[in-house]
């Protein structure tokens, strides 16, 4: 394994200082209302959030990142494209966090951005291929809502990664799309994940920040 | 059909533009300019009073494939409009091509647009391509509403094959404040029923409201987000207030859609929205 990919292990791995197992992206939500309540729901929830929502949109903004387009004008089209006032929060305050640590660990100059656009800030020096960003950069992202079902539907850790393990093609998938896609290709249909996100807002009795 | 006939779908094609410009003249608002060609209408039922009123119209009476339509308005300096549009939008069955629809509205310094188009009804087979800008000028600010209907529930419809893009996007000073980019194709609608696509539902709304004082408006509008049928929710961020709703048929959403305006905006709904 080459140096740079150890790298990118470590920066998307649930141990980097991030803090993203307080962020649900509105999936506590669905999961106190009972819209999702098994294996099979948290499935179907985060796949479709990855095909349909900010999986693929955030594999679009991260890949136009790593290929070196404008940072400021990605940051700015990130911020523009959150559903909600958690969701601006989940990708601000991780992207922030993000670009701090890595800039303590690089040496280098990386302000604050969202999320997707931190990290192909980062990662566009490490040189790997767009695609290996992206599946990394999804995988970590489904892990994290798995991870946050688990605890609380909640599901055996045997059962949350075996959801994890039948994401993955959809994960590849996904990536090898995103890679090549122009900006424009951006578009969701996850509107009730999006609604979700927002109704969380007023949730009485909250864990996740989101 | 030899090599010089065009195909029939060349030849039902439609095309349409209107654009209206309105200023500010001796302290009143006045309309500068009116431009409409094709199948595209401006009407302005109300140009004279404080707060001019602009209805457009496509006269095709629906879009289909390699249709072209655009509505402009520019808003100018410290002027307040309302825009809207005469009747629900259709896209049928497309056949070869997509419908493509334009709608750029430019509001000036200190200015406010109210863009509050009836909802859009997709057919089976429609293919859609829409983008709706609004450009902010410096203190501007928008009231933009956008309501989708997958077929009519009434008749049983139930889509299966659709190609919709509908961005919608409110900038600022050349940066985006609001990105909005639906896609719904035939992998959505397969996957429709799902809990975070549309959980079955096929009408939705997003309406944005952008500019001084629009997250103080979250109160009010969360406290008439209670429609029967209507699942809806609002957030307030960064300037801006967003309000979702998602019903199973056009009729509630509509008057979820209305009651939202109503609190946000304090005054009657432009005629047409009146049935």
């Amino acid at each position: 394994m080459s140096r740079a990919l150890l790298t990118l292990v470590q920066w998307l791995s649930p141990a980097f200082p991030t803090g993203a197992f307080a962020y649900s992206h509105g999936l506590e939500w669905a999961i106190a209302e009972g819209e999702v309540q098994d294996a099979a729901g948290v499935e179907q929830w985060v796949a479709d959030i990855l095909r349909f929502g900010s999986g693929r949109t955030d594999a679009i903004l991260l890949a136009h990142a790593l290929k070196g387009h404008d940072l400021e004008a990605l940051s700015d089209l990130a911020r523009a494209l959150a559903p909600s006032a958690e969701r601006l929060r989940e990708t601000e305050e991780q992207g922030a966090a993000f670009a701090a640590t890595t800039a303590a660990l690089t040496g280098r100059a990386l302000p604050p951005r969202p999320l997707p656009v931190a990290i192909g800030q980062a990662a566009a020096a490490l040189g790997r291929p767009v695609t290996e960003v992206l599946e990394l950069t999804l995988h970590a992202f489904a892990a994290n809502l798995v991870s946050a079902a688990v605890r609380f539907v909640p599901l055996g850790q045997t059962e949350g990664q075996a959801i994890l393990s039948s994401l993955h093609p959809l994960i590849e998938e996904i990536a090898r799309e995103s890679a090549e896609a122009p900006i424009e290709a951006i578009g969701s249909a996850a509107v009730r994940g999006d609604l979700a996100a927002m109704r969380h807002e007023t949730q009485q009795v909250r864990i996740f920040k989101t | 059909m030899n090599a010089l006939t065009p195909p029939r779908d060349c030849l039902e094609r439609s095309q349409g533009h209107a654009q209206v410009t309105l200023a500010r003249v001796l302290g009143a608002v006045r309309l500068r300019d009116l431009a409409q060609r094709g199948s595209a209408k401006a009407f302005l039922p109300r140009v004279d009073g404080p707060v001019p009123e602009i209805v457009f119209l496509n006269t095709s009476g629906g879009l289909t494939g390699g249709d072209r339509l655009s509505y402009r308005l520019e808003v100018g300096e410290g002027c307040r409009a309302v825009a809207t549009t005469q009747t629900a939008e259709r896209a049928y069955a497309a056949g070869r091509g997509v419908a493509q629809v334009r709608v750029a509205h430019e509001v000036g310094a200190g200015g406010w647009l109210d863009w509050l188009p009836q909802e859009t009804i997709l057919f089976e087979d429609s293919a859609l391509d829409r983008r709706t800008e609004i450009v902010l000028g410096p203190g501007a600010g928008c009231l933009m509403v956008e309501s989708v209907v997958l077929g009519r529930a009434a008749m049983g419809e139930t889509l299966s094959r659709l190609a919709f893009r509908d961005l919608r996007q409110i900038t600022r000073g050349g940066r985006p404040v609001l990105v909005e980019p639906l896609a719904l194709d035939d992998r959505a609608l397969a996957a429709a029923a799902g809990a975070a696509v549309l959980g079955g539902l096929r009408a939705l709304a997003t309406l944005a409201l952008v500019g001084p004082g629009a997250e103080d408006a979250l109160g009010p509008a969360r406290a008439v987000l209670d429609e029967p049928g209507v699942e809806a929710a609002a957030s307030a961020f960064d300037g801006k207030l967003l309000v979702r709703m998602l019903a199973l048929d056009g009729w509630p959403l509509r008057r979820q859609v209305a009651r939202v305006l109503g609190v946000l905006r304090g005054r009657a709904l432009p005629r047409v929205w009146q049935d």
